[in-house]
């Protein structure tokens, strides 16, 4: 393909969109693990003294960290859009894909930008009351794991598109990943009550187990969005198979074109 | 898992004169069952260890269970599994009717299973054994609690199932039998629950 060709690839803006979609995760895995550290949470029963020492202690980090999600964390609606797009090639109704877009819209906010301006606000403002800063502390990490709950009727949308697609968009044994998916956001729900043990927001159910499976989760529907957009026809019908890789199945092919 | 039967009768599934081998209903489904089966036996683990860890206070936490309720929990669940089953057999021998009410069966057994646990919930949280009370009962709500979930989700599950026997245009008996697998695995996560909470002390 020439370079002239691979620009009027029709495909371009969906790679583009689907390479934004890789770096906004991998944005966001860098900041929350590493540069804020924010992830794996902090201890729930921390006192607020152990509060304002642990802002202290990633200063630097949640500035920076926080900066970077403040400036970029929007590339996280071309995943949104992506994932809205991929439901409107299926044969169900557009209301599945602008509902999935508007409740992941909304989740986003006590899901994700909540615990970013909590966190930044603590670090920006190191003088506070340390009970002030143990409040803040509590908003961030309960509105960052508390709240998955929100997102589980989007994922149970996805499912239900799926289950109904006859253009075979995405194989049927996603749509039950994305039951798996929503069924661990319920678990989390209880980190609301407990203070320290396996269901508290940094425990081995809530977080640990949760956490590996939204990974695995992530992960798939990101390779997934992949094989649609080389599959995609730009057509209404079912998606036509991907293209194979192996040199042998091309030349063949091209020998048989010519 | 595999089955085997006979195409015999006006059944939905093609009337081969051969036997054929396959996974009942839709194969996906089984990637659900394999994968929510790690992730509850990953919370097994999890009880275990804990368990392994305070053990004088799980006992006693469990003490206040009764276990002829967990046994007739068991047994409605299990009686529930065996109408499901059964309705599958008729759904494949075109008997829709018996289909029919074998699934009734089986969502009326899933109803006073839901019905047991509210009544088991109430007695212990009147004693005063809440989620958050002691070693032993936040493991106890969260798994009954999420079980109970997976069983609302079934009753979904099975007004599809009802669906697609009452409709003759629209009857899949891959549709029905994945409803199925859906129903035995709510069924099968029940069964370990009871184990590890009632009866092993």
């Amino acid at each position: 393909m020439t370079r002239r060709a691979r620009w009027t690839d029709p495909k371009r803006e969906l790679w583009l969109a689907w390479y934004a979609t890789v770096a906004f995760y991998s944005l966001y895995a860098v900041v929350f693990f590493l540069v804020t550290r924010t992830q794996p949470p902090g201890k729930p029963w921390y006192t607020p003294e152990q509060v304002a020492g642990w802002f202290a202690g990633r200063h630097t980090g949640l500035l920076v960290g926080f900066a970077l999600i403040f400036v970029l964390g929007g590339l996280s609606a071309t995943a949104l859009a992506l994932i809205t797009y991929s439901i409107r090639r299926m044969s169900v109704s557009r209301a599945f894909a602008y509902s999935y877009l508007i409740l992941y819209a909304i989740a986003a906010v006590p899901g994700f930008l909540f615990i970013c301006v909590a966190m930044t606000v603590g670090t920006m403002r190191p003088g506070r009351d340390p009970a002030v800063l143990r409040w803040l502390y509590d908003l961030g990490f309960l509105s960052f794991s508390g709240t998955m709950g929100v997102f589980l009727l989007g994922s149970l949308i996805w499912m239900t598109a799926i289950l109904l697609d006859r253009n075979g968009v995405f194989p049927k044994w996603f749509a039950y990943l994305n039951l798996c998916n929503a069924l661990t956001e319920v678990v989390v729900a209880p980190s609301w009550l407990f203070h320290g043990g396996v269901l508290a927001w940094n425990g081995t159910i809530a977080w640990w187990i949760n956490v590996v499976v939204f990974g695995i989760y992530t992960g798939t529907f990101i390779h997934l969005l992949r094989q649609v957009i080389l599959r995609e026809d730009f057509g209404t019908g079912p998606l036509p198979a991907a293209p194979r890789r192996d040199s042998a199945h091309r030349v063949l092919e091209e020998v048989m074109a010519s | 898992m595999t089955t085997t039967h006979t195409g015999a009768g006006a059944g939905i599934a093609a009337a081969s004169p051969t036997t054929t081998r396959h996974v009942p209903g839709q194969p996906d489904m089984w990637f659900f069952v394999v994968f929510e089966s790690l992730i509850f036996t990953s919370y097994f683990c999890v009880y275990l260890f804990n368990r392994a860890r305070h053990e004088t206070a799980f006992l006693q936490g469990q003490s206040h269970l009764v276990l002829w309720l967990g046994v007739l929990d068991t047994v409605v669940l299990l009686t529930s599994s065996w109408a499901v089953a059964r309705s599958i057999q008729h759904a494949r021998a075109g008997h829709h009717e018996a289909a029919t009410r074998a699934a009734l069966l089986t969502a009326a057994c899933g109803v006073v299973f839901l019905a047991l646990k509210i009544v088991e919930w109430t007695r212990l949280i009147h004693m005063g054994k809440t989620f958050t009370s002691g070693a032993f009962f936040p493991y106890y709500f969260f798994l009954t609690g999420i079980h109970c979930v997976h069983l609302l989700i079934g009753f979904v599950v099975l007004g599809l199932l009802l669906k697609q026997l009452s409709d003759p245009r629209r009857r899949s008996q891959e549709t029905v039998e994945t409803c199925a697998t859906y129903w035995h695995t709510v069924d099968f996560f029940w069964v370990l629950i009871f184990a590890l909470l009632y009866v092993v002390r």
